[in-house]
């Protein structure tokens, strides 16, 4: 299956960049077609919430960085990982910028699902979603569970199939059989 | 008189829905002797340097952001990474300031924001923060579309709860629940919005906005696949 693996960690020289690269490996390794975006190499303005991917230019961000090459890894995926330390109590802030500006992914129209109003898709089929968290300085059980929870809902707004979240502090091999597993 | 920072954690910045409410929020502290604010705007990248520095210095900071896919905005998670040196500080016995938060968001219901507040809650224990509770406020991005005598109400309740943090340095639990409205929808009336977000009227201000804007067209456009299947389009990037 396709596999995008959207890396949240900034700093190139840390061993859960390594990580992550590994895990890529891995998932390469056993047949699969896989595509790893390094977030701090890419040139993401952020959203500003002006709204322009809803009304101005739909399905795309006015600013013409790299949110848009983010954009179509996500949706040409099956599966969706998003990798990140945990550091003060939730994934990092490169990898919640990418995130904010995944909105022209649904549309600005409402409807209600499961009892919720939520913003109605875009695209016929999104890729299942698995999160992958490495326990940063400081970071404790309730830290991980309180970020799985955060993108849980992320998850469901931006309509990913399915759920799954790993913590990095085991062999790369075990959690890359796990997430194609889950998927 | 207690100082208290103001941060705008809003990409959008001084002209936001956050900001409108964090002017109301402030006029309430004012009005209950707390001392004449200061107000930054995380987005600008001087304030954003400054709203660090000057975070060890008060003893009350009211952080206002809007909720962006389910969380914190990327900008407001930066501006709680550069707060790390505070975590030590605290484990040291060195104190940081009453934390309160604001978070609006543009869903109807509170539910959406419930888990970033339980995020900001711990972020409080983590600086060893006294916590003075989260203001959470679905419908915000109403405030933009109508006039503001409509918000005379909610301008009132924020005056309120400004007010509580200049005396209790906390929010009322009452208040705090009255300002969040509606948790869930019941299943009668999320039948009755499911059938109401069907009809084109529900989605006038968006419609209204595309067809300005010469998009009306496109509105269903999906750029990144161009034929609605895995296996059609052109994938411009290096697979495999």
């Amino acid at each position: 299956m396709r596999i995008t693996i959207l890396n949240g960690e900034p700093d190139p020289g840390s061993s859960f960049h390594r990580y992550v690269h590994e895990l890529a490996g891995q998932l390469t390794a056993s047949g699969h077609q896989v595509l790893t975006l390094d977030l701090g190499g890419l040139d993401l303005k952020g959203c500003s919430g002006c709204f322009g991917c809803w009304v101005k230019t739909p399905g795309r961000c006015v600013k013409g960085d790299d949110s848009g090459r983010v954009c179509r890894a996500v949706v040409e995926a099956d599966l969706l990982v998003a990798a990140s330390r945990v550091t003060m109590g939730f994934t990092s802030a490169l990898l919640k910028r990418a995130a904010d500006q995944m909105i022209p992914l649904v549309h600005p129209y409402l409807e209600l699902e499961g009892g919720e109003v939520h913003h109605r898709p875009r695209y016929s089929s999104y890729p299942g979603f698995a999160l992958v968290l490495g326990p940063g300085p400081g970071a404790d059980a309730e830290d991980l569970e309180i970020s799985a929870g955060l993108w849980l809902r992320l998850a469901r707004n931006l309509k990913f199939r399915t759920v799954f979240t790993a913590v990095a502090d085991r062999p790369a091999r075990e959690v890359a059989f796990d997430l194609v597993a889950a998927a | 008189m207690t100082s208290l920072l103001l941060l705008d954690g809003s990409p959008r910045g001084p002209r936001s829905n956050s900001m409108k409410m964090l002017s109301r929020l402030a006029e309430g502290w004012i009005s209950a002797g707390g001392a004449a604010p200061e107000t930054l705007h995380l987005v600008r990248p001087a304030d954003f340097d400054r709203a660090v520095a000057a975070f060890a210095q008060a003893e009350v900071v009211l952080l206002g952001m809007p909720l962006y896919t389910d969380a914190m905005p990327g900008l407001v998670m930066a501006f709680i990474e550069a707060l790390a040196p505070r975590v030590a500080v605290a484990a040291a016995g060195g104190r940081n300031p009453v934390l309160a938060f604001l978070v609006q968001s543009g869903f109807p219901e509170a539910l959406h924001s419930r888990p970033l507040e339980r995020y900001l809650q711990k972020l409080a224990r983590r600086l060893g923060s006294p916590y003075a509770g989260t203001i959470v406020r679905g419908g915000g991005e109403a405030l933009q579309m109508r006039p503001d005598s409509s918000n005379q109400r909610l301008w009132a309740q924020l005056r309120t709860l400004g007010g509580q943090l200049a005396r209790d340095l906390r929010f009322g639990a009452p208040e705090l629940r009255a300002i969040a409205g509606v948790e869930r929808f019941s299943p009668v009336t999320a039948a009755l919005l499911s059938v109401a977000f069907k009809l084109s009227i529900a989605q006038f201000c968006w419609n209204r906005q595309l067809k300005s804007n010469g998009a009306w067209d496109q509105r269903f456009a999906a750029p990144y696949r161009s034929n609605g299947s895995t296996s059609g389009g052109s994938v411009a990037e290096p697979w495999g």
